[in-house]
């Protein structure tokens, strides 16, 4: 016997769980599928998370044995007062805000030309998803390159022969907010993909028939997007949203390779790593991390009230 | 006492405690024979497998040095000693000794940059050679007496040197000839004196890629000016003497006349100093002996050519550089390691190394180096007049923050004076932490 | 029609030189034979083209070695990453118990942590737990830390299934299990594809933790071996990029493979049944 499938229509305006008395008996069964996962999950990041948090209270030697006396919240009162840290957040805040955008928009819009059936539509899912998967050094490097100070730099070129804006070749690493371009381009450069990948699954989850119902209905392209996508994708949109901002504010590894944080560009991230591995202050590099951690973790849930907030509207 | 201090003096009790458990304290006559000890050298009966790790990359020349001809070599005297050695990539050797020491799981034998080793020492982590190792004194004697110092912390050695080298003046004779120069400046007057001929004739009269004190000390010495005193223990009326300022004025004064180039601020996507040389755009620049083999390969129309490093008041003084050997004091193997140690310094293992670009830290083999290569003599003969960068776990703070001042003069941000006062206040609040 | 075609073509053949141009330049340097720098950015044919950096990388010692350490890390990873966050994401959305707020919570709360913060108490862990030095005791790691985004991923593909479907069901008899192997899985599929393609990108990637924890040269993994390219002083960069392309291959199959996956149509051809 067939279990009766509800119309289509419906299912596309049922997102959400509703809970019903039956599903409510089996309490166990949950945990069935949860605990294995988040066990190790726990074990491998929530425990050594609360010994970071348990480093940043104290004044923490690394050689083991030795005592590192106990100093409460000073670490963070060092890193709200330290301009330098202060500089890194504004850093990442920046970079977050330019890049999210940006990203989603663009993987987005990359996401619905390939949906359809289109000629060729592999090989550009393939060559977008390049940027993705090719490693942060030869990346970093490239861009170094394309965005190189001489006169015969790629991105100097553009600027100077072909939109005519500038006369004189730019440094862009010497500066914070030019070395900034460069880092964000990259960024946006390498993410693209990603979100376009995510879109791609969202998009293709929606079931064909609702489509075709609303062009039967007199939709035109843009019509069947607001209406049928965009609301089925929603979910995925929120998603791909916070993660997104996630990643932006734990950015390291191209402002690492690209300016080592040098003339004012540190993130936070890259601060927390020169305080512990240069300087071997693993207390307040701790801190700093978490106090990232803290200011993320407000923004997000945040948005995740903001996003819930809007559903039930 | 400052929670630092305290820090610190229990970080050196823990040490001590450290030390008194593993029983390697010299002249520890309740130290049974056979215990983990460093012995005296020759016992070919010695067994163990010793770790050694090092940066060199795979497929260099210094590995194939290292595994086909230094290893066996070795267990030919000593056949029961299996040495394992791992290649890390330099960028992340640091940071992996660091982790080891938090987690307690090192190496025997280390290939650490100079700055690393009052690091390490400090955090109690290193075998202090000069008491356990009986032979200490005669193997020191060998090597040159600066590099030596770099292994000092404290009053005692915790390794020896490895390998060395220096700074020296590099020149494209072309671009000097273009602007009418036909020799290289010998002195820093001479090059200021050159600049805008060499402006008017399209290149830069000196480039470098950084401020930090690898880039600039050879400047401040040979001004006669120094970055502490002589105990390492404070910077002001060092760093910011008359004769400091006036050395990095000199750059400040090259920089704001156009005749140094921008990467000095920072060398992401700018022209490396080497590219530049090559091309004709930079007339000379300061590097390293490594540059040789990386120029007959990337460019072999160039002729590269040396001088020493433009003398000031102080004469001409460059930096050392170069590595240092260390063994751990977690090392189960201790014997068996210091005998690798010992013949990594010896004359056979030197040479092998200089062969292939590695300079030697043996007096000895001065002389017999440039017929290895011609191009050593530069940099033996600098090596003579050449000083180490303070030795102190603090280093490696006090450079980042040379580096940001001298940045910050450069740019016209402040005047000189102010940045290397600036700079030695802040030097000094770092070095009172470990003067205890 | 037409234009629209051609419009869409032009868009994406921009996009195309955009965000592939770097990585012909990268292909281009690999064939040159001189590359400690880069060189002439529109220089795209090299003046000399050689086979050697690809020479010199595949005869390296090893290579093929690593190449096998890390694929085996990589699969297994990939595979309890997958098993585990759907398992993890079908717990949490279609049910409803006390403590699903917590865990959610606690999931999410992960996903902001770095995880570089991290590297101390998780190397103190490796060793109290014995992992240390050993390509297997990786696993343990990849998965945990790729489990937090992973399952928030498909936390929320999995929302957008119908909950009338989960008891219809139910009405049939049908226990959790089934529902999670008949109803869920197949539903999921883009997502699911969307989570092999990063888990296995993420673990056969991984740099630092591996550089961390492996020390003997036998249980090496392609990234380390990759990195021990480039030098102290100099690197030859086409020699870096021959051996990271040669090291995308994988990557790239196992993308092309799961990519199959969405294509409209899958999920309305599973509603049906």
């Amino acid at each position: 016997m067939t279990a009766t499938v509800p119309p289509v229509p419906r299912a596309a305006a049922a997102a959400g769980w509703k809970p019903t008395a039956s599903s409510r008996r089996s309490t166990l069964a949950p945990w069935a599928f949860i605990l294995p996962g988040f066990i190790i999950y726990a074990v491998v990041m929530l425990y050594p998370a609360v010994q970071t948090l348990n480093m940043s209270l104290h004044e923490w030697s690394i050689v083991p044995g030795a005592d590192s006396p106990w100093i409460g919240l000073d670490n963070y009162f060092r890193a709200f007062n330290d301009p330098e840290f202060i500089t890194s957040l504004v850093n990442a805040g920046v970079y977050t805000a330019v890049t999210v955008p940006i990203q989603m928009a663009i993987g987005l819009g990359l996401a619905l030309l390939l949906n359809d059936h289109l000629p060729g539509r592999t090989l550009f899912r393939v060559l977008f998803y390049l940027p993705v998967v090719t490693s942060w050094v030869v990346v970093s490097l490239l861009f170094q390159f394309i965005f190189s100070s001489s006169a015969e730099g790629l991105a100097n070129s553009l600027l100077i022969d072909v939109l005519h804006v500038a006369d004189e070749p730019t440094s862009f690493f010497l500066n914070r907010w030019t070395a900034y371009i460069a880092i964000c381009a990259l960024g946006i450069w390498k993410g693209l993909g990603w979100s376009m990948l995510i879109f791609l699954a969202a998009l293709t989850a929606v079931p064909k028939e609702l489509h075709e119902a609303a062009a039967l209905d007199g939709a035109n392209a843009w019509q069947r997007f607001r209406n049928v996508s965009l609301p089925a994708i929603r979910s995925a949109v929120a998603t791909v949203f916070i993660l997104l901002v996630i990643g932006g504010f734990n950015v390291f590894i191209s402002v690492m390779l690209m300016t080592g944080g040098e003339n004012d560009t540190h993130v936070p991230l890259t601060m927390m790593y020169e305080q512990g591995f240069r300087f071997f202050d693993f207390g307040y590099g701790s801190a700093i991390s978490f106090s990232l951690t803290i200011i993320v973790l407000g923004l997000s849930a945040f948005q995740y009230w903001w996003t819930k907030r809007k559903t039930k509207l | 006492m400052t929670p630092r201090t305290l820090r610190s003096l229990l970080a050196v009790t823990a040490a001590a405690t450290l030390v008194s458990l593993t029983g390697c304290a010299a002249g520890d006559s309740g130290t049974p024979a056979g215990e983990n000890v460093i012995g005296q050298p020759g016992d070919t009966n010695i067994s163990g497998t010793v770790t050694f790790w090092h940066a060199y990359s795979v497929d260099s020349n210094e590995v194939k040095t290292l595994r086909e001809v230094l290893i066996p070599r070795f267990n030919e005297t000593y056949p029961n000693v299996t040495v394992e050695d791992v290649a890390i990539p330099w960028d992340e050797l640091h940071k992996k000794l660091i982790t080891g020491v938090a987690g307690d799981v090192l190496p025997d034998l280390v290939r650490a940059d100079l700055a690393w080793v009052p690091e390490m020492a400090n955090l109690g982590v290193l075998e202090p050679l000069s008491q356990t190792m009986p032979d200490f004194q005669q193997l020191a004697d060998t090597t040159y007496p600066g590099v030596l110092e770099t292994n000092r912390w404290k009053g005692e050695y915790y390794g020896l040197p490895l390998d060395t080298n220096t700074r020296v003046l590099m020149y494209n004779s072309e671009a000097l000839a273009a602007a009418g120069v036909d020799a290289p400046p010998a002195t820093v007057e001479e090059l200021k004196a050159i600049a805008p001929k060499l402006k008017a004739a399209g290149s830069f009269v000196f480039a470098d890629n950084g401020a930090s004190g690898w880039n600039i000390l050879p400047w401040i010495w040979s001004a006669g000016g120094d970055i502490t005193d002589p105990d390492v223990t404070k910077a002001s009326g060092y760093l910011d003497s008359a004769a400091s300022v006036a050395g990095v004025q000199t750059w400040v004064d090259l920089y704001q006349g156009g005749f140094m180039p921008d990467i000095v601020l920072g060398d992401s996507g700018g022209l490396s100093t080497s590219d530049g040389l090559a091309q004709g755009k930079y007339a000379t620049i300061m590097d390293g002996p490594w540059m040789w083999p990386i120029f007959g390969s990337q460019y072999p129309d160039f002729e590269l050519k040396a001088a020493p490093v433009p003398a000031g008041a102080g004469g001409s003084i460059s930096v050392v550089g170069g590595e240092d050997i260390v063994l751990t004091k977690s090392s189960k193997n201790k014997a068996a390691a210091a005998e690798f140690l010992r013949f990594l310094l010896s004359e056979e293992a030197q040479y092998e190394f200089a062969k292939i670009g590695q300079m030697s830290v043996l007096k000895s083999l001065a002389p017999r180096l440039t017929e290895i290569n011609d191009f050593y003599h530069h940099f033996t003969s600098q090596l003579e007049k050449a000083k180490n960068r303070p030795a102190t776990p603090a280093w490696s703070q006090i450079d980042s923050i040379l580096q940001d001042e001298v940045r910050a003069a450069i740019r016209g941000e402040k005047t000189v004076q102010e940045a290397l006062s600036s700079a030695a206040k802040q030097a000094d609040a770092l070095l009172a932490k470990y003067a205890g | 029609m037409l234009i629209v075609r051609a419009v869409r073509y032009t868009i994406l053949t921009i996009a195309t030189v955009i965000l592939v141009y770097p990585f012909i330049f990268m292909v281009s340097v690999s064939f040159r034979s001189r590359s400690t720098s880069l060189g002439n950015p529109f220089e795209i044919m090299p003046s000399e083209p050689t086979l050697n950096n690809y020479e010199r990388v595949l005869n390296e010692e090893n290579f093929g070695l690593y190449a096998f350490n890390s694929a085996f890390v990589a699969i297994v990873s990939t595979f309890l990453i997958v098993l585990l966050s759907s398992m993890m994401a079908f717990g949490l959305t279609r049910f409803q118990f006390k403590g699903r707020r917590i865990v959610m919570t606690a999931i999410i709360a992960g996903l902001t942590i770095p995880t570089m913060m991290l590297i101390i108490p998780q190397f103190l862990l490796a060793r109290d737990l014995q992992l240390l030095n050993s390509l297997p005791g990786l696993i343990p790691f990849y998965v945990g830390t790729a489990l937090g985004f992973n399952t928030f991923l498909l936390c929320g593909f999995f929302e957008g299934i119908p909950a009338e479907l989960d008891e219809a069901m139910i009405i049939d008899g049908a226990g959790a299990w089934r529902r999670y192997f008949n109803l869920a899985l197949p539903l999921a599929k883009p997502a699911l594809a969307t989570t092999v393609i990063f888990a296995f990108l993420g673990t056969w990637d991984e740099f630092a933790w591996a550089l961390t924890v492996i020390n003997d040269e036998k249980q090496r993994t392609l990234p380390i071996a990759i990195a021990l390219f480039q030098g102290q002083h100099s690197t030859s960069w086409g020699l870096v990029f021959a051996a990271s392309l040669l090291a995308l291959i994988p990557v790239l199959i196992v993308y092309i493979v799961f990519q199959r996956f969405f294509v409209a149509g899958i999920a309305s051809g599973a509603l049906k049944s």
